[in-house]
């Protein structure tokens, strides 16, 4: 695994449109490195998901070792009405999860708001040519006219990639879906709604096992809501769930059928000198990821990101903030709406790194061994080949020094929300609002 | 830290700008693409819960330090202190009426201890807290207490002469209702008498005569029958029954949860017409359990 420390990062390459006007549709909503980093799949506000892969010729030119091409395009999720509730549900892709590669395909659940699917996406380099009954465009023949018998062969053609709907997991999440995981028993994956998870086998569709329900026998006392799950790495009967309220509860399948009861609960209590009107909005947490190691997960709030050890309920072991000049502007953040961006966060390969998005198409880096952290842009001005990311900075009050970016100019509506690190190498994913940006370190 | 009375009005004014800003937001989510949004409605209604509680704490050292507001008087100068413009002061007198705080038993209080330590303590009421520092001033007592406010100051008395009334907004019919103890009278169950809710809503509007008709489509989606809408014109008392039925099956799976027909049928041995047998029985089980949405304003 390449992960060591980093001290540059390279531009390496930009997908999707130069123009400023955004298409709504091509809003990035999700991005994902499979098991080995060589496919790279995003979904984005239309339903599209779109997978690049590595091209495996140029590994050996270290350069050119993260050059990920178009490999499959398709509609996921299309929008879809709920006549009952006279209800729009939004064709958004929420979340991609690969499942591990088992035979030559590859498979990824994707899913909205409501529906989970299971993608199988194949190659074909070969078709039959030549067969006794049929003429070459399909039509059969005469019979009559047959005397011999002839067995097709395989014959090479141009790569074809397709993508088939395997699986429709649909009609068990009353609440809109924010999370799905893959167990590590390669059998069965979670979905998380609001305020219930559901258990599903990757073979059955018509039914999935309810494990957690908070939704309180009286909506009136509704405080809180379930903002993301996952499943331990290792430990298939294990996962995790954080709540709107900043806590994360760790569950043990084995403990009962419906995990209701938590076996740990990590909660840091609140300072209270902190205290505003938004302390509920900036504590809820966004994102959860277990470290590669399953020893720590890791949370994102508004404003930080917090590691906890496994071993540890009453606090994190570390906190990380991302953007605290923030906090000041939390009146103005919660005007626009952008107190509610949902930012993840992500480990790199052996969890020695933490990377997040903020806003200006900011995104922070934080080394845990080394306690140092980075502050970099994903712009299309810094898009030239090979061109080192230069480290930028925030002035958070008083004398902006030279290449300071004072908080009052930062662009918000240019948010970072999706970011993703290859998991052997260090090769980055950077999702802007339309483009999708791959970084890599230098390489001398 | 607040020392001054000017601070303190900024404050307050930006208290009265989250309530005005955040009503705006739940009211705007009503017509968001894919549905309300569960999570960002509860936060929302936090920022107004808290913005609420620190209006009233103001307020409370202002005046006198009381617990109850049992004077409709006192509750219609409040109302009038508001500076929310337009349409937006009805929905916020309206809500403001009807706030009967948020449930919460893991309540801290900011006060903070002689020794310096902030005290944790469930459900202090604001005396306590004065208990606490004694030798602060009001002012700076009612700022550290202002996330623990005795809760029985929220509510306010409801301008309707009967007890335990509130009107609510549900945000799956986007019907406005009013509940006397916990019941329905609206007219979800088909019955002809018209919706109470209209009519005590209007009594709630100020003096002001020219907010005095509520536009029902104010709060209508832009699309599907409400029974709501019946009362507006004598074309739609004339409208067929058969969309009346409809609309009472679209209106009752709503209220029976927000999941629709999916929730509705993870009720394996309710069938329909038990269902419309029992409506009554069933609403106002369904609002004792209540719908999320209607959490959403009643909070407020």
């Amino acid at each position: 695994i390449m992960c060591g420390p980093v001290r540059d990062w390279c531009f390496s390459q930009v997908k999707g449109a130069i123009d400023d006007d955004v298409a709504e549709a091509d809003i990035i909503s999700t991005v994902e490195f499979n098991h080995t980093g060589e496919l790279l799949a995003t979904g984005d506000k239309g339903g599209r998901v779109v997978i690049f892969q590595q091209e495996i010729e140029n590994k050996n030119l270290p350069q050119f070792r993260s050059e990920y091409n178009v490999y499959s395009t398709f509609q996921s999720h299309e929008p879809e009405f709920d006549y009952l509730k006279s209800l729009e549900i939004e064709e958004k892709i929420n979340k991609i999860r690969w499942l591990p590669q088992k035979n030559a395909a590859q498979f990824l659940l994707s899913t909205n708001d409501k529906t989970i699917k299971l993608w199988k996406i194949s190659e074909r380099d070969k078709r039959p040519e030549g067969y006794n009954l049929k003429e070459e465009d399909g039509r059969y023949k005469d019979p009559n006219t047959i005397t011999s018998l002839r067995v097709p062969v395989l014959i090479p053609m141009d790569l074809m990639v397709e993508a088939s709907p395997r699986r429709v997991f649909a009609n068990a999440h009353t609440y809109h879906i924010n999370s799905i995981s893959v167990n590590s028993d390669d059998e069965t994956y979670l979905s998380a709604d609001d305020l219930r998870i559901n258990l599903w086998h990757l073979e059955i569709t018509d039914r999935s096992f309810n494990i957690v329900d908070i939704k309180p026998a009286n909506m009136e006392e509704l405080t809180e809501v379930i903002t993301a799950a996952e499943f331990h790495p290792h430990q298939c009967n294990t996962f995790v769930y954080s709540s709107s309220k900043g806590t994360l509860r760790l569950c043990d399948m084995r403990a009962s059928a419906l995990c209701d009861k938590h076996s740990k609960l990590f909660e840091e209590p609140e300072d209270p000198s902190n205290r505003s009107f938004f302390s509920e909005i900036i504590s809820s947490i966004s994102d959860v990821k277990f470290s590669h190691n399953g020893r720590y997960m890791m949370t994102r709030d508004y404003l930080s990101v917090k590691i906890w050890d496994l071993n540890m309920e009453n606090r994190p072991v570390e906190t990380y903030q991302v953007h605290e000049y923030l906090r000041s502007k939390l009146c103005s953040l919660y005007e626009n709406d952008c107190i509610f961006d949902k930012f993840e966060c992500c480990w790199n390969g052996n969890d020695s790194v933490v990377m997040t998005g903020s806003y200006n198409n900011f995104f922070r880096m934080f080394d845990r061994g080394q306690r140092r952290d980075v502050t970099l842009e994903a712009s299309r001005e810094n898009s030239k080949p090979m061109q080192v990311l230069k480290p930028r900075k925030v002035c958070a009050g008083g004398k902006r020094k030279k290449d300071e970016i004072s908080v009052d100019s930062l662009d918000f509506n240019k948010k970072i929300l999706h970011t993703a690190w290859h998991p052997q190498d260090n090769i980055i994913a950077v999702a802007t609002t339309n483009n999708l940006y791959i970084f890599q370190d230098k390489v001398n | 830290a607040q020392n001054t009375f000017s601070e303190m009005m900024e404050c307050v004014f930006d208290a009265q700008n989250l309530i005005s800003i955040s009503l705006r937001k739940i009211q705007s989510s009503r017509t968001q693409r894919g549905g309300i949004k569960l999570h960002k409605n509860l936060l929302v209604t936090y920022v107004l819960r808290n913005a609420r509680q620190f209006y009233m704490s103001k307020n409370l050292s202002q005046t006198q330090r009381t617990h109850h507001y049992e004077d409709v008087s006192a509750v219609r100068e409040r109302q009038d202190y508001f500076e929310l413009t337009g349409s937006l002061t009805e929905l916020g007198d309206d809500f403001y009426c009807n706030f009967t705080g948020v449930e919460s038993d893991t309540w801290h209080c900011g006060a903070h201890q002689p020794n310096g330590q902030p005290a944790e303590v469930p459900h202090q009421d604001a005396s306590a807290c004065a208990m606490l520092s004694p030798s602060d001033s009001d002012l700076m007592v009612s700022e550290a207490c202002w996330s623990c406010a005795d809760k029985s100051s929220w509510e306010l008395p409801i301008l309707n002469a009967q007890a335990n009334q509130k009107t609510v907004l549900d945000l799956d019919t986007h019907v406005v209702t009013t509940v006397t103890n916990g019941y329905f009278h609206s007219d979800c169950c088909a019955q002809s008498k018209q919706p109470q809710g209209a009519q005590c809503y209007t009594k709630k509007r100020k003096m002001d005569t020219s907010y005095h008709i509520v536009d029902p489509e104010f709060y209508l989606p832009d699309f599907g029958p409400v029974p709501f809408k019946r009362m507006r014109t004598d074309e739609d008392l004339h409208s067929d029954s058969d969309q009346l039925d409809s609309t009472n099956i679209s209106n009752l799976i709503s209220v029976l949860g927000s999941g629709g027909l999916s929730e509705f049928v993870s009720w394996q041995q309710t069938d329909l017409e038990q269902i419309f047998a029992a409506q009554t029985i069933c609403l106002k089980h369904t609002l004792l359990t209540g719908s999320g949405w209607t959490r959403a304003i009643e909070a407020f």
